[in-house]
């Protein structure tokens, strides 16, 4: 809150600010590797934002800067997806979200690092080469949004935008020791985000405090006239009804948890439950019987629209063929999509990974129907170290807790609860569809905000 | 050997924007690659708008005409994988049935769709336009009903005629593709492709049946392929083989919520159809006892019945029905447009007739006239004067120019005189000419065998 308070105060120009950042790029970010690009007219454009501040007319976000994640559309700089695929891609247009930044005068610093196409739990899969965790240096900072997350955790930005497709935004908030949230499927537009999974893909805010990432994910969020999936919701305004007393709040813990996250990061996760209890909130205990059903659902539903997204990487127009350039791991992908895609098949995997969708977002919405949130651990395990040789069903099993969100649509966020060793640990929130705020005031609680 | 024929078609829809962006409709008239956008050039990131609601209430009123039911249930937009250059995303864009178990002249129509075109590549310079990509569609399928190439053309004129009634296609023709089924008992199934007209259809189909036939005659297999018919050529030429059958691997489009038609927008859209073509005719026939032949052609074409209804409250109905069978006809075709195209309305039409009933102005002139309003674009009375073509009743007139046609042809009453009845026929020709036809001829030909016979 600080520094939006001397931005606007005029204590500190958003050339200032930005210049900071910049500075600390260059300094730094040869070790993290947080950014593919930085956008050389920040300067310019926080120059601009500051006389918009003399005048007294600046958005709400004037003056910060927002490290954009690979995958997402920036006019004029390269949405890459960490992939030798879009290497030379440079976006001719603004998604949505990007433009609704420009209208509040964010700034937008970079272009982060991210697992090639978003298909990672750990950062390591980039083209441009693995992102460090600076919260826990030699290990992996998660993934896929591991660029936005460790740019927030390094002091390189004050917000980041991330995508979450089964734990994207989450994963690495919970790694690096910051707030992340996934928004309600539809909430925040899509337009300009460059697909993994179109059914579940949703854009949200990383943030090192809930205050700014409220704050982002109001300026984003909400009803987009330019794409079919988008809920009609109205402006929202998060910030304003920020609140930690959590009296009434009930919040569910699932006995299932226990069975597949380390009992290290359990203990966590109830030490943060345990200083809830004394913000107001009870806990009770929820049933999520069908949890183990989730990640093989999870993963036969990307590999289907994954393969069907990148048909149009044929090699026409982007320069490369993506199966011929692409990494190990989508590569895998996209096979594995053409084979599970077959007519003959379709009935067998899809339909069904399909038809298990509605029964995990059933009892999503039914474990939530009796409470206000229900939490939980974000991975089952601590981050590996980089390079750490880790077969791929391993490597998807970090998803195991992130991936139930996005089956069911619904909103959830992460923030640090503790840390086992030098390593932080993030808890889960997860909310009935479209109760953003309620995710919110419990972070905001458990970060010690004012009630 | 019983032939066996079925139909894919396909037609552009007339809505001002594409089927999932903003992007205009016209791309004839733009340059290559000018009326595209991130969607419909399928730019990393982009997403399909939500889908177009007048493509979809033309694929309902299509399918109503084509007495289909419409579909309740959730109607999924299908991916459609395939790679080729004019497909920017590397699928096309199909959906569920909107409309099914419909029946036209007999033809039973299985499902009426919903789709978007692709762009247009040219294999010859490589080049791809984008223009047309994401263009609606609608693509309906017949049952294998049709038993000879003469019975296909005949469904494909009806066809055409009921979408053009709709006022939901693109007028300026040319648009429509089509895909045949045709097997000949004892054979396989073959599909012949890129057919774009009714008489390419013809043609494809006359030809695939003698090849078929000749392949059974010479103890032959017909195998199950794809075909394309090379119009150049008017020939079919194999494509692939049931093995070599792609596998689409359709998906529902994640992107894209299903359409779901409720009861009232049916209901609405009922309210806005025209009566089918053949139910116009028989009533035409009943109602105002007009020729069948006249019939069916006043009710080709909607605008061109609608027009004949007017007429026929102030004319006799018969006068006005082989008017407008002859000589409305005989203008538009030589202009090759529509009645809707023409301009002529009905009051142009009742005021000339009306000219002619009262004697004020010949035939002839009529049809004179008749030929200058899709030029003139005015009323009929208006031409006539400003041409002057109108009837001259002062017999003085008249007389002089006869005389004048007698004193100059001299031969010609000679030629009368001794017996050769036509040749008076010449004289009133030249009569005509000189009152540019403005003379009733039957009083000219009376004039000049009382000038000749009293000579």
């Amino acid at each position: 809150m600080g520094v939006i308070e001397e931005l606007q105060s005029g204590a500190l120009s958003a050339e200032e600010n930005v210049l900071r950042f910049l500075e600390a790029i260059e300094a730094r970010d040869g070790e993290i590797n947080a950014f593919i690009e930085v956008n050389p007219r920040a300067i310019e454009e926080a120059r601009a934002v500051d006389e918009k501040i003399k005048q007294g007319r600046a958005g709400k976000l004037a003056g910060l800067a927002i490290a954009v994640k690979s995958n997402i559309n920036v006019r004029g700089l390269r949405a890459t997806c960490a992939s030798k695929t879009l290497e030379n891609y440079v976006a001719p247009y603004d998604a949505t979200v990007i433009e609704r930044i420009r209208r509040e005068d964010g700034i937008i610093i970079g272009m982060t690092n991210m697992d090639e196409f978003a298909c990672g739990s750990s950062g390591e899969t980039s083209y441009f080469g693995p992102t460090q965790n600076p919260a826990a240096r030699g290990r992996i900072p998660g993934g896929s949004s591991s660029g936005s997350a460790a740019a927030i955790a390094a002091n390189f930005a004050d917000l980041a935008l991330g995508s979450d497709t089964g734990g994207s935004i989450r994963n690495p908030a919970s790694h690096c020791g910051v707030v992340g949230i996934k928004p309600t499927y539809g909430l925040v537009p899509r337009y300009g985000l460059i697909d993994l999974a179109m059914s579940l893909d949703q854009i949200g805010p990383l943030a090192r405090d809930v205050y700014s990432a409220a704050l982002l994910l109001e300026v984003i969020a909400g009803y987009n006239p330019k794409e079919a999936t988008t809920l009609r919701v109205s402006q929202q305004n998060y910030t304003s009804k920020l609140s930690a007393d959590l009296s009434g709040y009930t919040i569910g813990f699932a006995k299932e948890f226990e069975e597949y996250a380390a009992k290290e990061i359990i203990r966590e996760v109830k030490h943060a439950l345990a200083k809830l209890e004394a913000q107001g909130a009870s806990v009770v205990e929820v049933e999520l019987p069908s949890l183990d059903k989730a990640l093989p659902t999870y993963y036969l539903t990307v590999f289907v629209e994954f393969f069907s997204a990148t048909r149009r990487f044929d090699g026409r127009r982007y320069g490369y063929r993506i199966e011929e350039v692409c990494g190990e791991e989508v590569l895998r992908r996209i096979m594995l999509g053409r084979y599970i895609s077959q007519k003959e098949y379709s009935g067998r995997y899809y339909r069904r990974a399909l038809q298990f969708r509605s029964l995990i977002k059933k009892e999503m919405l039914e474990a939530l129907s009796g409470v206000d949130l229900i939490a939980g651990p974000t991975t089952p395990k601590l981050p590996h170290r980089i390079g750490e040789s880790i077969d791929p069903l391993a490597m998807y099993a970090y998803d195991l807790l992130t991936v139930p969100a996005n089956l069911a649509g619904i909103p959830a966020g992460v923030i640090k609860a503790g840390e086992v060793g030098d390593v932080p640990v993030g808890i889960q929130f997860h909310a009935k569809p479209l109760e953003e705020q309620k995710i919110l005031n419990a972070m905001y609680a458990l970060e010690g905000g004012r009630a | 050997m019983k032939v066996t024929i079925g139909f894919e078609i396909h037609e552009q829809l007339a809505t001002k924007t594409k089927l999932f962006c903003n992007s205009p409709t016209n791309y004839r008239d733009a340059p290559p690659n000018t009326n595209v956008c991130e969607v419909c050039t399928g730019m990393p990131g982009a997403k399909p708008m939500p889908v177009n609601q007048e493509a979809v209430d033309a694929v309902i009123a299509i399918a109503l005409m084509l007495n289909c039911e419409i579909v309740k249930e959730p109607i999924y937009i299908l991916r459609k994988h395939y790679d080729y250059p004019d497909l920017p995303s590397g699928y096309q864009r199909t959906s569920m049935p909107i409309g099914k178990n419909g029946e036209l002249a007999g033809v039973k129509i299985w499902e009426v769709h919903l789709e978007e075109d692709p762009g247009k590549y040219d294999p010859t310079t490589g080049k791809v336009d984008y223009n047309r990509s994401g263009v609606p569609l609608v693509e309906i399928v017949t049952a294998p009903d049709m038993h000879s190439p003469e019975e296909a053309r005949e469904f494909l004129k009806e066809l055409v005629k009921v979408l053009r009634y709709t006022g939901r296609v693109r007028e300026e023709g040319g648009t429509m593709r089509v895909d045949t089924n045709v097997s000949i008992e004892g054979g396989a199934r073959v599909e012949i492709k890129n057919i774009n007209s009714i008489r390419g259809a013809y043609r494809a189909l006359k030809f695939e049946i003698t090849r078929q036939k000749n392949l059974m005659k010479r103890g032959r297999v017909v195998k199950r392929e794809t075909r394309a018919y090379l119009e150049s050529q008017m020939i079919t030429k194999g494509m692939r083989t049931k093995e070599e059958a792609e596998d689409y691997r359709y998906i529902p489009d994640p992107d894209i919520p299903p359409l779901l038609i409720s009861e009232e927008k049916i209901e609405e859209i009922k309210a806005t159809l025209p009566e089918a073509p053949h139910l116009k005719e028989k009533r035409f026939i009943e109602q105002y006892g007009i020729k069948s032949d006249d019939a069916r052609i006043i009710a080709s074409e909607l605008e061109l019945a609608n027009a004949f209804e007017e007429v026929a409250k102030v004319i006799p109905p018969q006068l006005a029905a082989t008017w407008i069978r002859d000589e409305v006809k005989r203008v538009l075709e030589y202009n090759g447009i529509t009645f809707k195209e023409s301009g002529i309305t009905p009051a142009h039409l009742i005021e000339l007739l009306q000219l002619v009933l009262n004697d004020e102005i010949t035939l002839k002139t009529a049809k004179k006239v008749m030929e200058l309003l899709p030029e003139k674009r005015t009323s009929p009375k208006k031409i006539i004067e400003e041409l002057g073509l109108k009837k001259l009743r002062e017999d003085s007139l008249v007389a002089k120019a006869c005389d004048e046609a007698i004193a100059e042809n001299p031969k010609a009453v000679e030629d009368y005189l001794s017996g050769k009845k036509e040749a008076l026929n010449f004289l009133v020709g030249q009569v005509m000419r000189k009152t540019r036809g403005r003379a009733d001829p039957a009083k000219v030909l009376e004039m000049l065998r009382e000038r000749v016979e009293g000579k």
